[in-house]
């Protein structure tokens, strides 16, 4: 019985926890703005369409399969004066003669996923350095930041290029050099945000009570943070989408064949530059411009939902 | 005005940085597992020869002590000689020949973002919420939204395609030759003396066939710069309209400008007078962070034109395994970056003198 008492109790305090958000002033702001509702929405739509691609296309046929003797290579779309059947040839059709509508919706898949691990594993490993080195202080803090300064001392793209030196190239290896690029701003901003959590006098009365670290760490102070971590984080995610493609449009992301934007992009470039075939280029580069426009609308959103000074500025 | 005794901290505090970014350079060679000796001899010479190049290079000696080695030869800039690229050659040399090219991309670059997004931010806040400020601000998400290697193919298939105004890539006309020595004939009767020099030039087109007093070659190379520098300026005009403008809105609602306008200041000399200096400040900061987006560009677009730069130096460079050159390129960005960052840190005391304190 009591458990199922303190299980009840839990549910309503959950609920109460989701109701309370809902009606916070962050979450009312940032839905009364019309351009973060925009990015909201291409944001959900570029999910469908990668899940939508996840499921029905054969990334195999996609990576090298030609589509059948009658298409010929780089045709322009079937609006455009393409061959028949125009409704196969939306976005018309590459060098290796594949249809680039298709895996133009493919390569929001592999945008999405690799954008999302990117951020996700640097959100969290920022997150634990920061918290840790104001927490600690001193040498720790010192050992940390210092290491975060010298990677921040390097051009973003060009630090995740020294790290594909040594790691080689591939998708997996860019998205851990790429996490090594992004972690440093994260422990950055948390560190920040945790130096002011931590004067108030909550973690004193905290510690007085005999909690150790890890509890003061993960449960006083992390939540505390997590404001400024979400802007952060929506904010990079249009960027790591932008490197992870760049990554691939230079060689050392995706592999050649793969449906991924970075290296269709790369693939206009060699194939369709010079005999002005816009479409190789145009298609994969707008879905990857709108995915990006859609992060950067929400993630302004939210920073001016957050920060109240952008507020008044704003009225 | 900015103390001598600030600039001395700001310029301490970047040794124990720099001594890091040495430390990652020389760990990009010895993380890599590549066999250096290897790389340099090829794949069919004897197990003899590379023994003997890894002796030549130091490469048996303890980790510490080529450690020690590199860092002596970094202060001096020495990163030893490239292993493919310019087979033989200094790697100080490859670097010295393209990074004018590459610093004359993204001067260029830097300037279209800071002639056109500082008015446009401006404008933008003076006017909020008409529909300059709203095209302005969505130009300016969309703008930080496109990726170069996009617009770049993009730009490239509407004017050096579809209009045909602008060349496509390269950074001069192929017809030009550009005759880089001076000479003087004397004739002595019998005899011609001719004393020949090569001249002095920077490196970077638009300034030689100046000096060279080349106005032909001068225009092909504005031309051929053209396109390259609007990408890589058009992103970072987008980044500096976005910060001018929230700068100059929170400058605009401080009491020294309403109290400037109360004592009969008409409002253009109060915005640029008072406005402009204070809201200058942030954007200063961004124009230094986006310094080294703007280096990552030049790597994207100096692929994309096919300019050749230290950005594609250093992508032909890690295909190659030419560590050396990746060594030294990957060092002249970070160097490059944390000076124009320490530009900005010096400026932005300049304008704030609180900071220094």
């Amino acid at each position: 019985m009591s458990t199922d008492t303190s299980n009840v109790g839990a549910d309503r305090e959950g609920r109460g926890r989701i109701e309370r958000l809902l009606n916070s002033p962050f979450i009312s702001d940032l839905l009364s703005n019309r351009l973060a509702l925009i990015g909201i929405a291409i944001i959900l739509s570029m999910l469908l369409v990668a899940i939508y691609a996840r499921v029905f296309y054969d990334f195999g046929a996609l990576q090298s399969s030609r589509l059948g003797g009658s298409i010929p290579d780089r045709a322009a779309p079937g609006w455009a004066g393409g061959p028949a059947p125009a409704n196969e040839m939306l976005f018309g059709t590459d060098q290796a003669a594949r249809d680039i509508y298709k895996r133009t919706m493919y390569g929001a898949w592999i945008a999405m996923k690799f954008g999302t691990i990117t951020v996700g594993v640097s959100t969290v490993l920022g997150v634990t350095l920061g918290i840790i080195a104001a927490y600690y202080g001193d040498v720790t803090d010192n050992v940390i930041m210092r290491t975060m300064d010298v990677l921040l001392a390097f051009p973003s793209l060009l630090l995740a290029l020294a790290l594909v030196a040594i790691f080689g190239a591939g998708l997996w290896k860019a998205v851990i050099a790429l996490t090594l690029v992004y972690t440093p701003r994260f422990a950055r901003v948390v560190r920040g945000a945790a130096l002011k959590v931590l004067e108030d006098e909550y973690i004193d009365a905290t510690e007085a009570l005999g909690a150790k670290d890890p509890r003061i760490l993960f449960r006083h102070i992390m939540p505390n943070t997590l404001a400024p971590i979400t802007v952060q984080s929506t904010l990079n995610f249009g960027l790591a989408i932008i490197d992870i493609a760049a990554l691939s449009f230079l060689g050392f992301g995706a592999p050649a064949g793969s449906p991924s934007w970075g290296k269709m992009l790369a693939n206009g470039v060699q194939f369709g530059l010079q005999s002005g075939r816009w479409w190789m280029s145009f298609f994969p580069g707008l879905f990857l411009a709108l995915t990006v426009l859609g992060f950067n609308l929400l993630g302004d959103g939210m920073r001016d939902a957050l920060d109240p000074r952008m507020q008044d500025a704003m009225d | 005005m900015v103390s001598k005794r600030f600039v001395l901290k700001r310029l301490l505090l970047l040794v124990p940085v720099l001594f890091g970014v040495a430390t990652f350079v020389f760990a990009i060679l010895h993380l890599s597992g590549g066999d250096p000796a290897r790389i340099i001899v090829g794949q069919r010479a004897s197990e003899e020869t590379v023994r003997q190049v890894r002796q030549e290079l130091g490469l048996n000696d303890p980790i510490l002590v080529q450690y020690g080695r590199f860092l002596v030869d970094v202060i001096q800039f020495d990163f030893g000689d490239s292993y493919q690229i310019s087979k033989g050659n200094p790697v100080r040399e490859v670097i010295a020949t393209r990074l004018p090219v590459t610093l004359e991309l993204a001067l260029y670059g830097q300037a279209i973002g800071l002639l056109l997004g500082i008015p446009l931010g401006i404008l933008s806040a003076v006017k909020q919420d008409s529909v300059l400020d709203h095209v302005t601000r969505i130009g300016a998400l969309g703008g930080i939204s496109v990726p170069i290697y996009w617009s770049g193919p993009i730009l490239i298939l509407l004017f050096a395609g579809y209009f045909d105004v602008f060349p496509a890539a390269g950074r001069i006309g192929s017809t030009i030759f550009l005759d880089k020595q001076w000479t003087l004939a004397f004739d002595l009767g019998q005899y011609t003396l001719t004393i020949a020099e090569d001249l002095p030039l920077t490196g970077m087109v638009t300034v030689d066939t100046l000096l060279l007093g080349r106005m032909d070659a001068f225009v092909s190379a504005v031309m051929h710069l053209f396109l390259p520098a609007v990408t890589i300026g058009v992103y970072s005009m987008a980044l500096i309209s976005r910060m001018m403008r929230s700068s100059m809105l929170e400058v605009i609602r401080q009491d020294y400008m309403r109290t400037a306008r109360a004592k009969g200041q008409g409002a253009k000399i109060t915005i640029m007078k008072h406005g402009f200096r204070n809201a200058m400040i942030p954007v200063i900061t961004v124009v230094g962070i986006q310094f080294g987006t703007l280096l990552g560009g030049a790597v994207l677009t100096e692929t994309v034109f096919g300019i050749g730069g230290i950005g594609t130096l250093i992508v032909s460079a890690i295909n190659a395994t030419d560590y050396p050159v990746v060594q030294g390129a990957v060092l002249t960005f970070a160097l490059l970056f944390t000076l124009v960052n320490l530009g900005v840190d010096i400026t932005y005391s300049y304008l704030d003198p609180r900071i220094q304190q």
